[in-house]
C-alpha cells in the first residue's frame, strides 16, 4: 500500500504540475472508486454523468490539495459532495424521471438487490457497492477511500448482514 | 458467513455473495459511450415541456438551447470570428476561433474534456450536441484531453478525421492540410476515405491530402524506421522493425499492394509470429478474421476493445 501512495504522490505532483498523462492515470486507477460511491447514493442513470463531474471538478481543484497522498480521500469527498449537491438540486426532477424510458431492460432482481443496498446507512451501502458492484476488495477499498481497512472490514461485516436481513 | 471472502476474495467463494457479485455486475463501472447531460437529461425536458403545455403556457415552450463552449485566453488575444474575447468567451457552433502568434487560447469541451489551441491556429466548432462533439482544425496545433469515453470527440482536418477513443494527443495541420497526430494517452483512430489507423499512446501518425492517413510508428523506434516510413518506403521500414514495430507492420499489410505484401507479412511474422489459425495465404488476402486474431495477440493493452469503438463509429 505503501508504494500505491508514493506512485500517488508522484501522480498527483505532475498532475497538478499540468501533466495531464498523470491526470489520465489518475482517473483510470480511481475511476471505479468514484462510481462505486456516486451509485451508493444516486440514481443509477445519473451515475456517468456525475463521474464526470466529479474529475472535472477534482481537475480544477488539485492545486488546492495540499497533501499529495491524500488524493484518494480528497476525491471520494468530492464524490460524496457532488451525490449530495445533486439531491438538493433535483427533487422535483427525480419525480419526474422514469428509468425504464432511458436505460435497456435490467433484471428485476439486481434492481432491487441494487435498492435495497441504497437504503442502508451510508457507511455499509458504499463499502458493499464498492465490493459487491465495482468488484474492488476490500484492501482496495481501504486503500482508494483513505479509511482504514479494520473501519472497511467491520462495514463489509455490518453491511453485508443487515443486507441478508433486508433482501 | 465467510468474511475472508467477502474481506478480499480469498477463500472458500460464499455463494451469496458470489451470486450477489454476478447479479450486481450489470452495474459496475465500464467503459461504455456516454452522452453529455443535454442528451441524457431528454426526459426531464420532455416532462417539463409536458407539464407547461398542461398548464397552457405554450408560449413558455423552451427553444433548442444556443451550444457553446467556454473560451478562456491563456495568451496574447485569442478571437472568435473578429472579435478578441479578452479572458473568457464563448465559441458557438459555425464561429470559429483564431489565434496569432503571441495567442494561446483553452476550450471547454462541453464537460468532457478541454483542448488548448497554440498559437497561428484556426478552427470552427462543427457540432456539440448529444454525444458528438466536433471540431474543425484548418490550421495550427491543437492538445486535447478528453476524459469522456471514447468515440464522443471528433476532430476534422483536411485529410483525416481523429477519432478520440479516450486519450490524450497533439494534432497539426499545417497550411497545406497535411496533419501530424501524437498520442500521449489512450488511443485514437484516423480515419478518411475508408482508410484507418489506430494510434496507441507513444506513437504517431501522419496524413496527407493526397494519400489519408499513414501508418502509425512509435516514437521510440529507430530515427531509420521513421524516415522509411515518412518516404513510404514500407519494404525497407519493415526489414528494420524491432517487436514492438509490429503495430506498424499490422497496418502496412494492408496499405502496400499485394506484391509488397508478402515480404511486409515474413518481416512481420519474423518479429511477432502469427499466432495459430493465422495463415499466410489469409493474411495476404487480408481475411478480416485473420487480421483481428494477428492484432491480438501483438499484446497491445487495449486490442479487445478498439475494434467494438471502431465498429460503432462507423455504423
Amino acid at each position: 500500500m505503501q508504494e500505491e501512495i508514493s506512485h500517488d504522490d508522484g501522480l498527483v505532483s505532475a498532475a497538478r504540475d499540468g501533466n495531464r498523462t498523470a491526470f489520465g492515470r489518475l482517473y483510470e486507477k480511481y475511476a471505479r472508486m468514484v462510481h462505486g460511491i456516486l451509485l451508493s447514493r444516486v440514481p443509477r442513470t445519473e451515475v456517468d454523468d456525475l463521474l464526470q463531474d466529479v474529475f472535472l471538478l477534482a481537475m480544477r481543484r488539485l492545486p488546492s490539495l495540499r497533501e499529495a497522498g491524500a488524493f484518494g480521500s480528497w476525491l471520494a469527498m468530492i464524490a460524496r459532495n457532488r451525490a449530495t449537491d445533486f439531491h438538493r438540486s433535483s427533487q422535483v426532477l427525480m419525480e419526474l424521471r422514469e428509468d425504464a424510458l432511458t436505460q435497456p431492460a435490467l433484471r428485476p432482481e439486481a434492481l432491487a438487490i441494487l435498492e435495497t443496498i441504497q437504503r442502508l446507512p451510508e457507511a455499509y451501502r458504499e463499502t458493499l457497492v464498492l465490493r459487491l458492484v465495482e468488484g474492488m476488495t476490500g484492501p482496495e477499498i481501504a486503500e482508494r477511500t483513505g479509511l482504514t481497512p479494520q473501519s472497511v472490514r467491520v462495514n463489509l461485516h455490518r453491511g453485508m448482514k443487515q443486507l441478508r436481513e433486508n433482501l | 458467513m465467510n468474511d475472508d471472502y467477502l474481506w478480499d476474495k480469498s477463500g472458500e467463494p460464499d455463494p451469496e455473495i458470489v451470486r450477489l457479485e454476478r447479479l450486481l455486475g450489470e452495474f459496475r463501472h465500464k467503459h461504455q459511450p456516454l452522452q453529455t447531460a443535454v442528451a441524457r437529461n431528454w426526459y426531464r425536458y420532455a416532462a417539463a415541456v409536458t407539464l407547461v403545455i398542461a398548464a397552457g403556457a405554450w408560449w413558455l415552450l423552451p427553444g433548442e438551447p444556443r451550444v457553446s463552449w467556454d473560451v478562456a485566453s491563456v495568451q496574447g488575444a485569442p478571437r472568435v470570428g473578429t472579435n478578441a474575447i479578452g479572458k473568457t468567451g464563448k465559441l458557438s457552433a459555425g464561429e470559429y476561433l483564431e489565434t496569432d502568434a503571441n495567442a494561446v487560447a483553452k476550450l471547454e469541451v462541453g464537460k468532457i474534456g478541454e483542448v488548448t489551441v497554440d498559437p497561428n491556429s484556426r478552427l470552427t466548432l462543427v457540432k456539440s450536441r448529444g454525444n458528438e462533439h466536433r471540431l474543425s482544425l484548418q490550421r495550427g496545433v491543437i492538445h486535447a484531453f478528453i476524459w469522456a469515453p471514447p468515440r464522443q470527440f471528433f476532430v476534422d482536418t483536411p485529410s483525416a478525421v481523429a477519432v478520440d477513443l479516450g486519450c490524450q494527443y497533439t494534432l497539426s495541420v499545417d497550411d497545406s492540410g497535411d496533419g501530424l497526430l501524437t498520442v500521449e494517452t489512450g488511443w485514437v483512430a484516423f480515419e478518411a476515405r475508408g482508410r484507418e489507423s489506430f494510434i496507441p499512446a507513444g506513437a504517431a501518425c501522419a496524413t496527407t491530402r493526397a494519400m489519408g492517413p499513414g501508418v502509425p510508428y512509435y516514437l521510440d523506434s529507430t530515427e531509420e524506421f521513421r524516415d522509411a516510413i515518412r518516404t513510404g518506403n514500407m519494404r525497407s521500414a519493415s526489414a528494420l522493425a524491432r517487436p514492438r514495430d509490429a503495430m506498424t507492420l499490422w497496418h502496412m499489410l494492408s496499405r502496400v499492394p499485394q506484391a509488397e505484401r508478402e515480404a511486409i507479412y515474413t518481416q512481420m511474422a519474423a518479429i511477432a509470429p502469427p499466432p495459430n489459425g493465422v495463415t499466410r495465404e489469409g493474411v495476404l488476402a487480408l481475411q478480416q478474421p485473420m487480421m483481428d486474431q494477428w492484432w491480438d495477440s501483438l499484446g497491445l493493452d487495449s486490442a479487445n476493445w478498439w475494434r467494438k469503438w471502431k465498429s460503432d463509429w462507423r455504423q
